[in-house]
């Protein structure tokens, strides 16, 4: 401990965004503008499914190569992809109308955020989960996916029991 | 919150997913945000910050290069571009308690978990605008006043509170 109390500066704000901003009911944001851009998210969302494909491949090639990886260190620089996309996608997926992508997708990087080096059967649940969101994407699952996404989901939940 | 006018606002989105950056660029611009400038990682943030006077910053958590929690302890120990007190509103897939702590403690002043919308980050853009918070300098820690974050909330809890619209005894 030194000598006096720890030095801290508080400063109150004047609060210029505040200010900035404008007080309510001057030209503000409307439930019009809301609704447009709800609807334009909403276009954006038709394309989804193309970039997400990508997103798909790209985990693909990292399972790939985290089955053909020579050692831990390798493995893990895989491992650290297949979390990276997996993770954009969970953030992606509600975003645009997939929330089941976001659901799978969280479970993915569960699974890969508590593996060091991976054997033959985390790979198998991990291209399990790869699999199953290439299914929503080229299904079109959108929402919760129906009676099809739960069965979906039960499905990769029993495949984390039995690791 | 809905009805406040965002046309004079500055608006820095930091965001190394190029979809992603286009969502929420495209969401501030239809609520109305006139200037936005965009970057995709933490270091181009900080240039940027150099020569534009963000009234607010959207900083997402997990980016290539410099992420997005150095990028905030950077803009609040800056002391030279004038922007060290600006609000930030960080963006995170992640959702667990201890990783709120952490954005918390680089800076942020609120944090919004992935995925969005329209109208959830209407609500964050409007608790980051109407929170008085003191700005806080010390040896530790530099950003905004915690002890609002960590305050006891008093209303109801939605998640705690009867439905609405439902019939007697259901």
């Amino acid at each position: 401990m030194g000598d006096g109390p720890p030095k801290v500066k508080l400063i109150e704000p004047p609060h210029p965004l505040r200010e900035k901003v404008g007080p309510p009911g001057k030209g503000g944001v409307t439930a019009e503008m809301l609704a447009r851009a709800e609807q334009v998210v909403a276009e954006m969302a038709e394309t989804f499914h193309d970039w997400a494909k990508e997103d798909v491949a790209s985990i693909q090639k990292a399972c790939d190569g985290l089955e053909a990886a020579p050692s831990a260190a390798a493995a893990a620089d895989h491992l650290e992809r297949v979390f990276g996309v997996a993770h954009d996608l969970k953030g992606q997926g509600g975003s645009f109308g997939y929330p089941l992508i976001t659901q799978v997708g969280n479970a993915l990087c569960r699974l890969v955020e508590t593996l060091e080096a991976p054997g033959p059967r985390e790979i198998e649940a991990i291209r399990l989960h790869v699999d199953a969101i290439r299914l929503i994407i080229a299904n079109r699952m959108t929402g919760d996916g129906g009676p099809e996404g739960e069965r979906l989901v039960r499905g990769l939940d029993l495949v984390l029991r039995k690791l | 919150m809905q009805d406040r006018d965002l046309s004079g606002q500055k608006i820095l989105v930091v965001e190394d997913n190029f979809h992603f950056r286009k969502l929420l660029v495209t969401i501030l611009g239809h609520i109305g945000v006139a200037e936005i400038r965009e970057a995709s990682d933490g270091r181009e943030a900080l240039e940027i910050l150099k020569t534009f006077a963000a009234d607010l910053a959207i900083i997402d958590w997990k980016m290539d290069g410099m992420d997005g929690l150095e990028c905030v302890r950077r803009i609040r120990r800056d002391e030279e571009t004038g922007t060290r007190r600006i609000p930030v509103l960080m963006v995170t897939g992640y959702d667990e308690n201890q990783v709120m702590e952490r954005a918390r403690d680089a800076g942020a002043n609120d944090i919004l978990v992935k995925p969005i919308s329209p109208r959830g980050l209407m609500r964050s853009l409007g608790q980051v605008i109407e929170a008085p918070n003191a700005f806080i300098e010390t040896e530790d820690y530099v950003g905004p006043d915690r002890r609002r974050l960590k305050a006891a909330f008093e209303g109801t809890e939605k998640r705690y509170a009867e439905p609405e619209g439902l019939p007697q005894g259901s």
